[in-house]
């Protein structure tokens, strides 16, 4: 007989208790997954928009944290274009607008022959002919929550502008988006020759090494400005931390009450096996391998639920994603690290709540175990 | 075999070892106290255990035969006094699991077997603390169990098994890591008298084959009559102190 062999009929002993015992651990893992994988999808989808804009660096004014920053000259472009693994520059100017019954809409300016505009597909229509059109693209997800088609008219601020094109993008946050050319955005926001975000696009090749001196390189040189990749950005967003502080805060409350329930069921366990406990102290079991076996038994427990879980988690999220009202409108990321994840805070709240109960377990004195009945 | 590798279970001792039995245990002016005093479960218990010897402990309920017993076991520490094994006191001994593990078995009236363990797995439980592989445990094991007669029982459950074979089992458990001392507490007080007489007989065979030294309390004048030497105690003392008949000391 193996120790795990011990492990596990003391489990099956009760079956029903530790199935309820597993239940809850399950539940809160797949509150875990689910939230986490949904927040860490929110992120991902803005890291990919930076990616699929080919955007490897970002220089905008150093300002809050806030996922707008404050539109400044775009002068510097040229001085920024002449350093080195430099390919190119692109400004962009963004806001949350109020597009009439959408409360908050996130409109793009894009300089109408940046790089950005490459990674978005046409679905229908066409794009802006030029800088003095008053015209924007829609995207696909963007059109359907407008209630708009091609040619309809938009009212931005204070002006109207004729929807020329829907898009689609790799990066599903832009689906939701309006975009025009940066010169009429610049005039509807009454921000000429501004801009609130620097694109870089850097030479095939470049190194982390020299990615990292050139973000040094900018921040020496132009005071007031900082660097980022896209994926710093979307870590410092307001809002992705605020997503995923929820996400977390709710898994919290569901992996206490899990922890609490797998400590309740091994401090039962334990009081009911205070006899048993006796004999083996009785015939030389060190009170250290009376405390693995709590621990194991609680950890086995917490490892299958959290399995479990992890299924679950990941079930929900998928179920969610093809959900018809929540379907294109959010992104959820389950991977490996996040699983892994999961799997050692099942194992935590494993030995967190087998700890106390071992701690009795092997606190009991052998003769007086013995004679409990 | 590797030099942790247990011996076959009741195996004759090698000839010559017999060189006469040493002192095993040393029970020196031992009391055990217990609410503050008020209780006195023995009050000044002195004797001597020699090697290979089987004594019994008789006396009425009360009189601190399973006190004494335990003191034997170190499961429990004298309120003064000292015990000692081999010469070293028990209560200097640092890591008592072990001596239980490697110098003790226990036989206990209720058999106290695991009842979710085959007879099989019970009887493994105390190999965990002796450096053996599950292959080890188990074929030494069954070979206890073989030994005490139950070879075609080795997967049935304790609550699938009469009294007899349940202390049987538990014989076979006390064996388990090959003590010194065996201490048994009424290990017939709950069987029939044919199995009584099948355990008392078991518990003699291991006595004589194996050499294995033997404390036995109990209430049955059969089983005091097979031991080499009688302690009767009354009121947490040991009252008399007797060589049976036809008895090794």
């Amino acid at each position: 007989m193996r120790f795990s062999t011990l492990v596990c009929k003391n489990l099956l002993r009760r079956p029903t208790r530790s199935l309820l015992t597993m239940t809850g651990i399950a539940v809160g893992i797949a509150a875990v997954v689910a939230l986490s994988g949904i927040a860490w999808g929110f992120q991902k989808s803005w890291e990919q928009a930076y990616t699929a804009r080919g955007t490897d660096m970002i220089v905008t004014k150093v300002t809050s944290r806030d996922p707008l920053p404050s539109p400044f000259g775009e002068s510097i472009k040229d001085d920024l274009r002449q350093l080195p693994h430099v390919q190119g520059v692109s400004g962009l100017l963004s806001d949350m607008v109020s597009i009439e019954d959408a409360p908050s809409v996130l409109v793009f300016g894009w300089e109408r022959n940046g790089f950005l505009w490459a990674h978005l597909k046409l679905v229908q229509g066409r794009w802006p002919a030029d800088d003095q059109e008053k015209t924007v693209v829609v995207g696909t997800l963007a059109i359907e929550m407008l209630r708009k088609s091609i040619g309809d008219t938009l009212h931005i601020e204070n002006d109207d502008f004729t929807i020329c094109g829907t898009f689609n993008s790799g990066a599903l946050v832009e689906n939701g988006t309006v975009i025009m050319t940066l010169r009429q955005m610049q005039r509807v926001m009454d921000d000429e020759g501004k801009v609130n975000f620097l694109n870089l696009k850097l030479t095939p090749g470049t190194t982390d090494r020299e990615t990292e001196a050139l973000r040094q390189t900018i921040k020496t040189r132009f005071p007031g400005y900082n660097a980022f990749t896209g994926g710093e950005v979307a870590q410092n967003n307001t809002a992705i931390q605020a997503a995923k502080a929820m996400s977390w805060a709710t898994s919290f409350i569901a992996l206490v009450v899990g922890a609490v329930g797998v400590a309740n069921t091994m401090l039962m366990s334990v009081f009911e096996r205070i006899h048993e406990i006796g004999i083996l102290l009785a015939i030389g079991w060190k009170r250290s391998r009376i405390v693995r076996l709590i621990i194991y038994e609680s950890m086995a427990l917490s490892l299958v639920g959290g399995l479990v879980g992890i299924v679950l988690g990941d079930v929900a999220v998928r179920l969610l994603l093809v959900t018809p009202w929540i379907r294109g409108k959010i992104q959820g990321e389950v991977n490996l690290p996040l699983l892994g994840l999961a799997l050692l805070i099942a194992l935590g709240l494993g030995v967190l709540g087998g700890l106390y109960p071992a701690y009795r377990g092997s606190r009991l004195h052998p003769s007086e175990a013995l004679r409990y009945e | 075999m590797t030099p942790s590798a247990p011996t076959p279970p009741l195996a004759p001792d090698p000839p010559g070892s017999d060189s006469g039995p040493g002192v095993l245990i040393e029970v020196h002016n031992v009391t055990r106290h217990f609410e503050a005093g008020r209780v006195r479960a023995l009050d000044g218990v002195t004797f001597m255990l020699r090697e290979r010897e089987f004594v019994a402990v008789i006396g009425p309920s009360g009189s601190g035969k399973t006190t004494l017993l335990q003191m034997l076991g170190a499961l429990d520490a004298p309120t003064s006094g000292d015990i000692s094994f081999h010469g070293q006191s028990v209560q200097a001994i640092r890591d008592l699991s072990a001596f239980r593990a490697r110098t003790i078995g226990f036989i206990f009236q209720s058999f106290h077997l695991l009842p979710t363990l085959t007879a099989l797995e019970n009887v493994q439980i105390p190999m965990f603390e002796m450096p053996w592989k599950a292959p080890e445990r188990r074929r030494r094991a069954a070979e206890l169990l073989q030994a005490v007669g139950l070879g075609g029982r080795l997967d049935h459950r304790p609550a699938q098994l009469s009294g007899g074979e349940r202390q049987r089992v538990a014989v076979a458990r006390s064996l388990a890591n090959e003590p010194r001392l065996l201490l048994a507490d009424e290990p017939t007080g709950n069987l029939d008298s044919a199995s009584a007489r099948c355990i008392l007989d078991l518990l003699g065979a291991i006595h004589q084959q194996h050499g294995t030294s033997l404390v036995v309390v109990t209430h049955n004048p059969e089983v005091a009559a097979c031991a080499d030497r009688t302690l009767r105690m009354l009121d947490g003392r040991v009252v008399s102190d007797t060589l049976n008949q036809g008895g090794r000391t």
